[in-house]
């Protein structure tokens, strides 16, 4: 299963690598403004075709991508029902705290898990290879986080059951 | 191929260079600092300072040109406006003269004409604004050219005859239009381009996959050469066809010729790369920066360790091999006739000015 994770990491690195490929552009549509045109859609000539890679049917990053922006969404891999529930609430903390994460996006595309949301200022503070090398990093270790904590939450549902279980018996079959 | 390593001049730190252009010695610069104002640095003592500071724009500056022939400065700007500024040798001042564009959508990219005469400020409005002195009025005015550009204007340049002008813009085309300007271009035709040439006169319009995001002219005017987003760079020498090269690697934004047969261009590589006409095509013959030369060999061993240990960052090299650090916006020249540039000059959003020698 991991030798598809090397390709898929490898062609998601190449098309953002690709598409954060930014300038400044001011509005074309209102005059004086200056927005991310992959939200705003205002003017269609200057926005990218969107593309989709898929490692499963579970797992896909979609990458939208225009003149002065980039949208990056991800499908983080959810097997049951503990592990949506977890996943949940991890991009809410994040996503909850955007504004200090400064590339994320407060609510993520419809039919994702967590969407990142790239500007030509960004790349013209940071270097565009480490933003890439960041989300790639993330999208490696999501996967891990989210095993990690189900891990955790059923080693701490186990104790719990048997600490109650055994004080529960304890409390009910003693004689005397 | 550079012999000589690069001269390298980090003047922002933090900031990326937007426009910028050199006086006709070299020894001031006009730079747009990801700001309103435009500064003046000029070198002294080998280190480069502000001299002075333009201030009439109320948003970022887009576009800065330093005319050689009249040593006047325009600036345009996203606040829709465009100035003029001439330098007054009394007081060292620079006096603003402000143009009315009469556009409602931002500036993105100005060019004086090979004389002086004139400037091209492209626009969001789909349109360039083709602006002359009118002597009568003690004003600059402008005319439109409008009729064929259906997005927004993203570079232009001009041909050596001072009247016809290339755009690229982001529907994708590029076009050669006419600039004429009636009460001062005298009555002119063009072996290649047309005879009869109106302003606003569509001479050639070419299509490509991307967004054009530069045009240049070569220095007789007989090719016209542009980079789109599609990663090419194409060239034309007439009004039907034109070659592209494709090239592996990420677009470019910026070209220049060098002579007649060389083209240099630059964009978000981050590295300067050389192209050649060979017999009717051209190709991409070698990229111009091998990368500074680090004498970290012996320790960086240690230095791995020293930053897995404060840092705890197992991948120490966060700079990529080569001079400029971030995408390079613009290439201009810097020394040498028009035919053949012996040096010219990137500048790029890490806020470097790198000087090159060929």
């Amino acid at each position: 299963m991991s030798n598809t994770l090397k390709t898929y990491i490898a062609a998601v690195r190449a098309t953002l690598t690709a598409a954060m490929c930014l300038e400044n552009f001011a509005s074309q549509h209102v005059e004086r403004h200056n927005k991310p045109e992959v939200e705003a859609r205002a003017t269609p000539e200057v926005l990218l075709a969107p593309v989709v890679i898929s490692r499963n049917e579970n797992e896909k990053v979609l990458i939208e991508g225009s003149i002065n922006s980039v949208r990056v969404s991800i499908k983080i891999k959810q097997a049951d029902e503990i592990e949506r529930i977890l996943c949940h609430k991890f991009t809410r903390f994040m996503m909850m705290r955007a504004e200090n994460f400064v590339i994320l996006r407060r609510k993520p595309v419809e039919g994702y898990d967590i969407s990142f949301l790239i500007t030509n200022f960004h790349t013209e503070q940071m270097y565009k290879h480490k933003l890439v090398d960041f989300i790639i990093q993330f999208m490696e270790e999501v996967d891990k986080e989210i095993s990690e904590m189900k891990i955790s939450l059923n080693a701490r549902a186990r104790i719990v059951a048997e600490s109650v279980w055994r004080n529960d018996l304890a409390g009910r079959f003693r004689f005397g | 191929m550079p012999t000589a390593t690069p001269d390298v001049h980090q003047i922002l730190w933090g900031v990326p260079v937007t426009c910028y252009a050199f006086n006709h010695d070299n020894t001031k610069v006009a730079v747009s600092a990801d700001s309103i104002d435009v500064q003046i640095w000029a070198r002294r003592n080998g280190a480069w300072e502000v001299e002075s500071v333009l201030s009439q724009h109320d948003k970022l500056v887009t576009g800065v040109d330093w005319s050689a022939a009249t040593n006047m400065i325009v600036s345009v700007s996203q606040d829709l406006n465009a100035y003029v500024w001439q330098h007054e040798l009394s007081t060292g001042n620079w006096k603003h003269a402000m143009v009315a564009l009469r556009t409602n959508r931002a500036a993105t990219c100005v060019k004086w004409s090979p004389l002086g005469n004139k400037f091209a400020a492209g626009t969001g409005a789909k349109s360039i604004c083709i602006c002359y002195y009118d002597e009568s009025q003690d004003l600059w005015k402008a005319s439109h050219n409008k009729k064929h550009i259906t997005s927004t204007v993203l570079s232009v340049d001009w041909h050596p005859d001072n009247v016809l002008i290339a755009c690229g813009a982001a529907d994708m085309k590029t076009r050669v239009l006419s600039a004429y300007i009636k009460s001062i271009d005298p009555k002119s035709g063009n072996p290649v381009w047309g005879d009869k040439l109106p302003l606003d006169q569509l001479c050639a319009e070419y299509k490509s996959n991307g967004w054009v995001h530069g045009v240049a002219f070569s220095p007789s005017g007989a090719s016209v050469a542009w980079v789109a987003h599609d990663s090419t760079l194409n060239v034309s020498t007439s009004k039907d066809s034109f070659v592209t090269v494709k090239t592996g690697n990420l677009p470019l934004l910026s070209l220049l010729f060098i002579s007649e047969d060389r083209i240099v261009a630059a964009g978000h590589d981050c590295v300067p790369y050389l192209f050649e006409r060979r017999a009717s095509s051209w190709e991409l013959v070698n990229k111009l920066d091998q990368g500074p030369k680090r004498s970290v060999a012996a320790n960086s061993a240690m230095l791995k360790f020293k930053q897995m240990d404060s840092r705890a960052q197992a991948n120490a090299d966060t700079e990529l091999n080569s001079y400029h650090q971030n995408t390079i916006t613009h290439i201009r020249p810097y020394a040498g006739a028009a035919t053949n540039i012996t040096h010219f000059v990137t500048g790029g959003v890490d806020g470097k000015l790198v000087v090159w020698e060929l």
